[in-house]
């Protein structure tokens, strides 16, 4: 019975977090097309978050790898998963309240690997999968989407180089239309998986899956439901400040960052890498940004970028395993997990109130 | 083993079809946009031939990158 509640309480706090990553991520998707002028807010949104819808249901290699290439499932609890989750939420939402930018999927496979550390030790942990899939690929993605987005921008000017602006803006704008809509699925499909692999994990820990389980239909559903219900109301937030995190580009330039980021996700995504995308989505706008004008390129954003890649993986694997520790004290039972729930609904409404009192932060974060 | 840890043939896989994807399906958009500029600046001139044949080369760029978006999702759905 306890660990049906704790089952519960895992899947709505992955769902929660499921809801909060297309909340945050919206503005990297849309903010392109709408700088462009490719498409109205609205119309962005709403396509972004039928888009993250569709993503969701079109692949389940990353929930694979999250649920069964980073931690041993043999070990895993429903207790850890959601000790990792805490950790995770935790994590990202202090570095929202300092507007730091950070990645909510690092902070994910950080918070469970080190929930499931403090519960297991460090056998737990499948080292290989946490640095082949995981950690490597963070490195190289945004640094591919970089290139690929400076490479196609060159590569376009010249071919366009002496056409009038009208038809080139046009047309860019046009073809926003179809990377903007990739770059949504590709975001759907990438993040959401996170929480569906979360979600299995959880389930097989329980024991209501076998160990080698693909992720139910009702998961991967209720996950593409939650982060398109995330994005479609981030969006409404971003239409009232639209402007403030834009960044003003020509519509060539966007095309080729979407595009550039579209292709690293979609095929990171195919091998089962579980990357960030706002890290990706930021190294194709700096790419085609830095193809037009280095100094164009925000090196205060690719510096704070670094940084949260350093951090986000141990602050998270800290807080989850600290977490784990606490729940521990109140035994095996769902008490603990209760308890833990209470309290950090009680610190995101505290935090959300100051936060609001003092004024909104500079950067949120990013899946 | 460093090999088997860091999934080398997976990773340069990722990396090639990101960069032919990406770098190709901008570059064939940009031709299909060269294609329709030229087009309408050379039927301008009256250059019927040549107008064509920059029309046809913008087409396939244009055909080239949805059959390239088709078999992206294709790809990816059915793994």
């Amino acid at each position: 019975m306890s660990s049906d509640v704790i089952l519960v309480i895992v899947v709505a706090t992955a769902l929660a977090f499921d809801f909060t990553n297309g909340f945050h991520d919206t503005a990297n998707v849309v903010a392109t097309s709408i700088s462009t002028g490719a498409a109205r807010p609205s119309v962005a949104i709403g396509f972004a978050s039928i888009l993250n819808f569709v993503g969701a249901f079109i692949s389940i290699s990353v929930a694979a790898t999250v649920a069964k290439d980073v931690v041993d499932a043999e070990v895993i609890t429903p207790t850890i998963v959601f000790a990792g989750l805490i950790g995770a939420i935790s994590w990202n939402l202090i570095t929202w309240y300092f507007g730091l930018p950070s990645s909510s999927s690092h902070a994910l496979i950080g918070g469970v690997v080190g929930s499931a550390v403090a519960a297991a030790g460090f056998d737990a942990v499948l080292a290989e999968g946490l640095v082949g899939k995981v950690l490597i690929p963070a490195v190289v993605a945004p640094i591919l989407a970089f290139l690929v987005a400076g490479t196609a921008i060159g590569l376009s000017y010249r071919v366009i180089g002496r056409q009038r602006p009208g038809i080139v803006s046009r047309g860019y704008r046009y073809g926003q239309i179809v990377s903007g809509g990739l770059l949504a699925l590709a975001h759907g499909t990438n993040d959401a998986q996170k929480t569906m692999g979360v979600i299995t994990l959880a389930l097989i820990a329980n024991g209501t899956l076998g160990a080698e389980a693909d992720p139910p239909f009702w998961v991967i559903a209720s996950s593409a439901t939650a982060i398109a219900l995330g994005t479609y109301s981030g969006g409404w937030r971003i239409i009232k400040t639209t402007g403030t995190r834009i960044i003003k580009m020509d519509p060539a330039q966007g095309f080729s960052a979407q595009g550039a980021g579209a292709a690293v996700i979609l095929a990171s995504t195919h091998f089962g890498f579980p990357l960030s995308t706002t890290h990706v989505i930021n190294g194709g706008v700096m790419g085609s940004g830095a193809a037009k004008r280095l100094s164009a390129v925000r090196w205060g954003v690719a510096g704070n970028i670094f940084v949260a890649w350093l951090l986000t993986l141990p602050a998270a694997a800290l807080i989850g395993g600290a977490t784990y520790g606490f729940t521990r004290i109140f035994g095996s039972g769902a008490l603990g997990p209760v308890l833990v729930t209470l309290m950090a609904l009680s610190l995101v409404a505290a935090a959300f109130t100051r936060r609001a009192q003092r004024g909104a932060p500079v950067e949120a974060a990013g899946a | 083993m460093i090999a088997t840890i860091v999934h080398t043939d997976e990773l340069l896989q990722t990396v090639a079809a990101s960069v032919i994807t990406g770098v190709g399906v901008t570059f064939l958009f940009s031709l299909g946009i060269w294609g329709a500029g030229q087009f309408s600046e050379l039927s301008r001139d009256k250059r019927p031939v040549a107008a064509t044949a920059a029309a046809t080369v913008g087409v396939l760029g244009l055909l080239c990158v949805a059959g390239a978006v088709v078999t992206g999702i294709v790809v990816m759905t059915q793994k």
